[in-house]
């Protein structure tokens, strides 16, 4: 479903992702980890370049927009599916049949009390689960997300993984938690300075590749 | 390296400001200018209040007629920005907002006579050129949602409504108010030309002497300019535009047959008009070059110079008394008091005052300019400073902080006002020629005197062409000292 073949990416001479082979079956969660900058992002982002038709995704900045509220940021990923007339009428005053639509992915990602506070008084998890909601109401296949758990804790990280376990059918999430990926995905890959290190089904993760991973993903080394 | 490159700027501006000192003119023509200054000042002993409700009608005129010509200069700036990537837009617009609002009002005043129109339309031409090209800014600014993230086929409109509109909102909202700020201060002016606004008493009140009223109308200006978050709100403010439009009823006073005559005969050139041949049309054009757009414009460069390099000395002089590093409260108080005046009062009047009292020269002018935009500078430059960060082990005495610390550290964004406001100084330099300095507007009001339209259009053109020079070489001599001042502090400059 997701193919990249000897994919090399460099910016001003830097490598980034170096001559990266990958296949992604259908159904497949994936999680990436690695250090920051070890080429996590660049690798999502050229994913998505080449599957952007059936993809949700989600930036590690995750591209909110501060000055409107939670249930308005969700709604942007249904502006291709109503008039102009009718964005701007919903976002003037919004309307009762899309609050109906947005508020049960709210209540799953327990963010039913924040559908009308702006971003900007949001907490850091809080801005993750509205770029999340934002990304399940798309309603693709597939979810390509950069870090999108990082802010939460414990709890509110297993409900919100398992509505987007339930939510997409295939996913690459990117990720420095070696555990919550061990626990939550089927396969994981390891990448260190763009080239993949291991890859390997979670199953088959033996403990020497846990020290291995976590090795990837500490940022002292 | 950019020290040196200060350096280099500094030296090549005072190099063209020694050279154009030689040029100007600062005789005092008056007999006895302290006791004309005297004669002022004791008028502030005699203010009347009870002369206040005669002034009613200018203050509700010049109130409303500002609300209105901010509305629609915020529509039309409005839909300007969303078409500033195009190179016919941005021209227009630059030519729009390098005539000055009085340059319009004179030339309005010639289609619509004094009606509320000519007023309008000389505001908002120049200021939904200005507002069009900042929103563009600060909407650039604020193009920071991701690409991925866009719906695929939603409409334009909506993910600019969306995405990207919210977030720069609260920016334009409050561009725009110090824009209202200008428009208030521009309306007042237009009163010069007979508008009857606060400036057409001010102006009657100057000419006669009644020095007591002067002050009246000055306090009250900066009354209503000094309380404008009180009474311009987000929810005051549809009300006053509802007035505007119910108050000011001399709308009327346009005659589609002044406006057809003024395209097609008045402002066609003379020799055109009367079908006269190529040589005869060079000569009359070669006649008003030589004898008018080169003075004039060698007057305008020569004024702008000289007082931008004053507004610098006196910006950088008095950007302590408004520091908090240099000077105790009651002192910082004093002095911000006096910069905020100095800065409400357009140069215009401050021109207009100093002329009564040293008689036409480039002098009055000068002082005018250079106190307004020093004044303007200063305050930023204090508020900057405030914000540096000493060692703690740094120097107590105030000439090594001002010498070593303060003033190195600040230079390079100085000189960025400085610059932005170098603009705004040769609009103003043409402009005080109505004020009886050979500058360009000197001439255009001349012409206009003479109803030779035909000359005042070829002179605001090169009035204008001017003005957008020196706006590139601004934008040259920024980007040469790589001076990154953001979109939010050079708005206040603008």
């Amino acid at each position: 479903m997701i193919y990249l073949d000897n994919e090399t990416i460099s910016y001003e001479n830097n490598i980034v992702l170096n001559s990266i082979s990958l296949s992604i079956q259908e159904g497949e969660k994936v999680a990436l980890l690695g250090k920051s900058g070890s080429g996590k992002s660049t690798l999502l982002k050229s994913i998505y370049h080449s599957h952007s038709l059936n993809c949700s995704y989600i930036p590690q900045e995750l591209g909110l927009v501060n000055n409107l509220s939670v249930f308005h940021n969700v709604y942007i990923s249904r502006l291709d599916k109503n008039s102009s007339f009718y964005n701007i009428r919903n976002l003037l005053i919004p309307i009762q049949k899309e609050k109906d639509i947005i508020k049960p992915i709210l209540d799953a990602l327990y963010m039913e009390e924040f559908m009308f506070k702006k971003i900007d008084e949001l907490s850091g998890g809080q801005k993750q689960r509205t770029a999340i909601a934002r990304a399940i109401l798309q309603n693709n296949k597939i979810l390509l997300a950069d870090e999108p758990i990082s802010a939460l804790d414990e709890v509110v990280t297993k409900q919100v993984l398992s509505q987007i376990q339930k939510s997409f059918n295939t996913i690459v999430c990117a990720l420095h938690n070696v555990d919550v990926a061990l626990e939550y995905f089927d396969r994981v890959i390891g990448i260190k300075d763009g080239t993949i290190v291991l890859d390997k089904k979670c199953s088959d993760i033996t403990s020497i590749d846990t020290q291995k991973l976590y090795h990837v993903c500490d940022d002292q080394f | 390296m950019t020290s040196s490159k200060n350096l280099n700027v500094t030296l090549i501006f005072l190099f063209v400001f020694v050279v154009c000192f030689f040029y100007a003119d600062f005789s005092i023509s008056t007999l006895d200018p302290s006791s004309e200054i005297k004669h002022f000042f004791s008028g502030l002993l005699d203010i009347n209040i009870l002369h206040i409700p005669n002034y009613f009608e200018a203050i509700l005129n010049t109130i409303f007629i500002a609300v209105l010509a901010i509305f629609f200069s915020t529509v039309f700036g409005f839909i300007f920005s969303l078409y500033m990537k195009s190179t016919i837009v941005r021209v227009i617009l630059a030519f729009m907002r390098s005539i000055h609002e009085l340059f319009w009002a004179l030339l309005f005043l010639q289609i619509f006579g004094l009606s509320t129109l000519t007023a309008l339309f000389a505001i908002v031409i120049p200021y939904s050129a200005t507002l069009g090209k900042v929103y563009a800014e600060i909407l650039e600014e604020y193009e920071v949602f991701p690409k991925e993230l866009e719906p695929l086929n939603s409409s334009r409109v909506s993910t600019f409504l969306y995405t990207k509109l919210p977030d720069a909102i609260p920016h334009l909202i409050s561009y725009t108010l110090y824009r209202f700020e200008c428009a208030l201060k521009s309306t007042a002016i237009l009163g010069f030309v007979g508008l009857t606004t606060l400036g057409y008493y001010l102006h009657g009140a100057f000419m006669q002497g009644y020095y007591a009223d002067v002050w009246l109308l000055l306090l009250i200006f900066y009354f209503i300019i000094a309380s404008l978050k009180v009474w311009f709100t987000k929810y005051s403010a549809p009300l006053w535009l509802i007035g505007g439009f119910l108050y000011l009823d001399n709308f009327g006073g346009f005659s589609w047959h002044n406006f057809v005559r003024f395209i097609t005969n008045d402002i066609v050139p003379s020799p055109i008009r009367k079908n006269q041949s190529i040589e005869q049309t060079y000569q009359w054009f070669e006649n008003i070059a030589l004898n008018e757009i080169m003075p004039g414009i060698f007057n305008t460069i020569v004024l702008t110079q000289v007082a931008l390099i004053i507004t610098a000395l006196f910006a950088l002089l008095t950007y302590p008394l408004i520091s908090k590093k240099f000077v105790n409260k009651s002192c910082f108080v004093g002095s911000s008091f006096l910069m905020v005046v100095l800065r409400s009062t357009p140069e215009y009047i401050l021109a207009y005052f100093f002329l009564q009292i040293f008689g036409p020269s480039m002098l009055p002018a000068v002082i005018a300019l250079s106190l307004h935009n020093g004044a303007i500078i200063a305050y930023i430059m204090g508020q900057q400073s405030d914000e540096v960060k000493l060692r703690i082990d740094s120097t107590n005495r105030k000439a090594e902080l001002y010498l070593y610390e303060i003033t190195p550290r600040i230079y390079g964004s100085f000189l960025a006002f400085l610059f932005y406001r170098w603009e705004v100084i040769m609009r103003e330099s043409a402009i005080l020629g109505i004020l009886g300095i050979a500058t360009l507007g000197f001439f255009v009001d001349s012409a206009i005197a003479d109803i030779r339209l035909d000359k005042v259009v070829i002179l605001l053109f090169f009035t204008a062409l001017l003005n957008i020079l020196v706006d590139f070489i601004s934008r040259y001599v920024r980007s040469y000292l790589k001076i990154n001042t953001t979109v939010k502090s050079s708005c206040d400059l603008i």
